[in-house]
């Protein structure tokens, strides 16, 4: 992300009770998942026109022993901010909190967000408020993260955890150390495919994208390897022509990756990729057949049932041919039997 | 009226946030491989239905007395169980103090391979489409599609033929000749569209999309090339999934999924057929007692004593029901759903594997 601050980030143990007891319980890092995120922006282009920052709550996943924690999902909680004083609806924050736990009872509270970069009196007076013990994050500690939203800026975001500091217990009521704690977004292989559509609405001007049929998009991934494809060629007849600088490294990269292509006898090939097409086509042949047959079927039933009742099976059952068959067969007997019943 | 203004807009595409894509996506890889549901809110804008928010529901428990179905059973079923449309009316409820659009547009699924097309589907659709006001739709998602490179993301609503039918609940072959409606017309699907915020837009900018603007430096060796996190982690990358070349997997669930609804076909079929063979035998035995009860009433006539009624026979014959045609239809839909996924694959498959053979074989211009 632009301008992150470079810092030194140390470990300590945060409680001074639990010095002895156990290591420190403070995370070395945050992870966020894009969704959470996206969540965090849109909020924050719904905030009301009088308040500059919005904040929410963070939920997420813990490591065991709490080095690692994973944001993944959160929601907005309303407050007012004045340059007095400070609301936060707990009751809203404690209820969605009691729902959304029934839909994942995984994601625990792990924090709170704001949607400006700033971090004054108010921030600590919340943060000590998510920290606390009962409904807050207590023993561990909570994570916040700040996402500045100045349009036209770029988006910064940083991820902080508090400790408790003060010359007296009250002064520490309301304020805290903010300890900044690396973090990093991280993507899910399932969340690959619908990010690259999002990506793709990123250069249009309506900033909205359609979504694209298969063969459309692996048009698409052709035509970026073969940008790809270029550029490396290009790089090699510079090199060639020595033009640019040679580099063993990538030589060497280079003849890994293209090493990587299988050597095969030619009748090999013929012959695998003869049987791959007609395994696909035959496939697709007995997919179109069958959904015609089923038609074909649904159609005779609902048409042909005002000829007589014993007409329209015996056609209608022609799902494959032998049972088609079969069926014929056994209605002709049981047509025979009533007769002879009568 | 405000209403008949309203219905008088068709809806004509769907245009989802990305924020509701991420969402979606990452509640159905986190339910996989069972089925996961949820709820959409947003807006309808001129024809256009806008979903700006989505939220989950929770897992039904089965400790009713259903116990035989099964949890995909349950999780399909969510939306209309009366704990989840008290969640979800809370839900908005509290989304509505933090000014996120109140209004439900419709529910969300998740499925694998195409399998979604069910009786529970269609109910659930059913009771978000039946208020007088309302505007919803089915968003599926496909999850093994999905990770096969390109997003898969489908909006249904149920036509409006088949929600006069259904609402009537009656699927019997008359019915069905009246109104003509065949399996294709079940789902009408609307086309999608995704809309990032401005916000997003600069994110999406501000991630390094693409390379380094500096000039990299050539790397020293092949360690520090392979290791060097500037250059292996770039998110947003292009993604290259589409380019596989695995056909086994999806060509053997295909083929099993097409076995699957084979076999329900031929059960319904059969069952259409026993209420035929019954009904008929049934008509053979009024017969049969109506022309007894002629017979009698002739030899009563000639003793000059009062006939008996003739139409008793409706009192002491029951005709069977016919069962009803909606699972076929169901599942005929169904098949058509496999079909098309099945040429949607070999459309693309085709292709690559030409592409293939020729870089195999150079020198042949197949």
């Amino acid at each position: 992300m632009a301008d992150d601050d470079s810092f030194l980030h140390l470990a300590r143990p945060l409680n001074p009770a639990t010095i002895a007891s156990q290591p420190s319980t403070a995370p070395l890092t945050v992870t966020i998942q894009p969704q959470a995120l996206f969540s965090i922006l849109d909020h924050a282009s719904r905030k009301p026109q009088d308040q500059d920052r919005v904040i929410g709550t963070l939920l997420g996943v813990r490591s065991e022993d709490g080095t690692e924690v994973e944001v993944r999902n959160c929601y907005a909680v309303p407050h007012t901010e004045t340059t007095e004083q400070v609301e936060v609806d707990m009751d809203y924050q404690k209820h969605m909190l009691q729902l959304h736990l029934r839909a994942n009872p995984k994601e625990i509270l792990v924090g709170w967000y704001a949607t400006s970069s700033e971090l004054n009196t108010f921030s600590a007076l919340i943060q000590n408020f998510y920290s606390q013990q009962g409904d807050g994050t207590w023993p561990h500690p909570a994570v916040h993260l700040t996402l500045s939203t100045v349009p036209g800026k770029d988006i910064e975001s940083r991820t902080y955890i508090s400790a408790p500091i003060g010359v007296t217990p009250e002064r520490a009521a309301d304020s805290c150390l903010f300890i900044p704690v690396p973090h990093e977004i991280k993507y899910g292989e399932a969340e690959k495919s619908g990010l690259e559509v999002i990506a793709g609405a990123k250069d249009r001007e309506d900033r909205s994208q359609m979504l694209q049929v298969d063969v459309e998009s692996l048009e698409r991934a052709i035509e970026q390897v073969l940008e790809l494809l270029n550029r490396v060629s290009n790089y090699v007849n510079e090199v060639l022509d020595e033009e640019a600088e040679p580099s063993s490294a990538l030589g060497q990269f280079l003849m890994n990756t293209l090493s990587l292509a299988p050597k095969v006898e030619p009748a090999d090939v013929e012959r695998d990729f003869n049987n791959h097409v007609q395994d696909v086509l035959l496939v697709s042949y007995l997919a179109n057949t069958i959904r015609t047959q089923i038609d074909l079927s649904n159609r005779l039933a609902t048409a042909a049932l005002t000829m007589g009742g014993e007409g329209a099976p015996s056609t209608a059952g022609t799902g494959d041919g032998q049972k088609g068959n079969q069926n014929q067969r056994r209605t002709a007997g049981r047509g025979q039997n009533r007769s002879g019943d009568q | 009226m405000a209403d008949s203004g309203l219905k008088d807009v068709p809806l004509r595409e769907v245009q989802v946030e990305a924020l509701v894509v991420m969402r979606i996506i990452k509640h159905s890889s986190q339910a996989f491989p069972s089925y996961a549901t949820g709820s959409l809110v947003g807006m309808d804008v001129n024809g256009v239905l806008q979903i700006t928010n989505s939220f989950p529901f929770p897992t039904v428990d089965s400790t009713s007395s259903d116990d035989r179905h099964d949890n995909s059973n349950s999780a399909v079923a969510a939306p209309r169980a009366k704990s989840n449309v008290a969640y979800q009316n809370e839900m908005i409820k509290l989304l509505r103090e933090v000014n996120v659009d109140a209004q439900t547009t419709g529910w969300y699924l998740s499925t694998s391979m195409g399998n979604f097309i069910s009786a529970n589907t269609v109910e659930n659709q059913y009771f978000y489409q039946k208020e007088p006001n309302e505007r919803a739709v089915t968003l599926v998602h496909d999850v093994s599609r999905s990770s096969t490179g390109s997003l898969s993301l489908k909006a249904f609503r149920l036509s409006s033929t088949f929600m006069a039918a259904y609402k009537e609940g009656k699927f019997t072959t008359e019915t069905i000749q009246k109104s003509n409606l065949r399996y294709q017309d079940i789902f009408t699907e609307l086309p999608i569209t995704i809309h990032n915020s401005h916000l997003l837009t600069s994110l999406l900018h501000q991630l390094p999309a693409q390379p380094a603007k500096k000039e990299l430096s050539i790397p020293a060796d092949l360690a520090s090339l392979t290791h060097d996190p500037a250059l292996t982690h770039i998110p947003l990358a292009p993604n290259f999934d589409s380019l596989e070349l695995s056909i086994d997997p999806f060509l053997e669930k295909s083929c099993d999924l097409l076995l699957d609804s084979i076999e329900n076909h031929h059960n319904e079929l059969n069952n259409h057929q026993y209420y035929q063979r019954s009904l008929a035998r049934e008509q053979a035995k009024i017969t049969q007692w109506q022309a007894k009860r002629k017979a009698e009433n002739q030899a009563r006539a000639i003793t000059k004593q009062t006939p008996l009624p003739e139409d008793e026979w409706q009192r002491l014959f029951k005709l069977p029901q016919e069962p009803s045609r909606l699972d076929i239809m169901l599942n005929s839909r169904q098949v058509e759903q496999y079909a098309r996924q099945v040429d949607a694959f070999t459309a693309s498959v085709s292709g690559k594997m030409f592409a293939v053979k020729t870089n195999l074989l150079p020198g042949e211009l197949a």
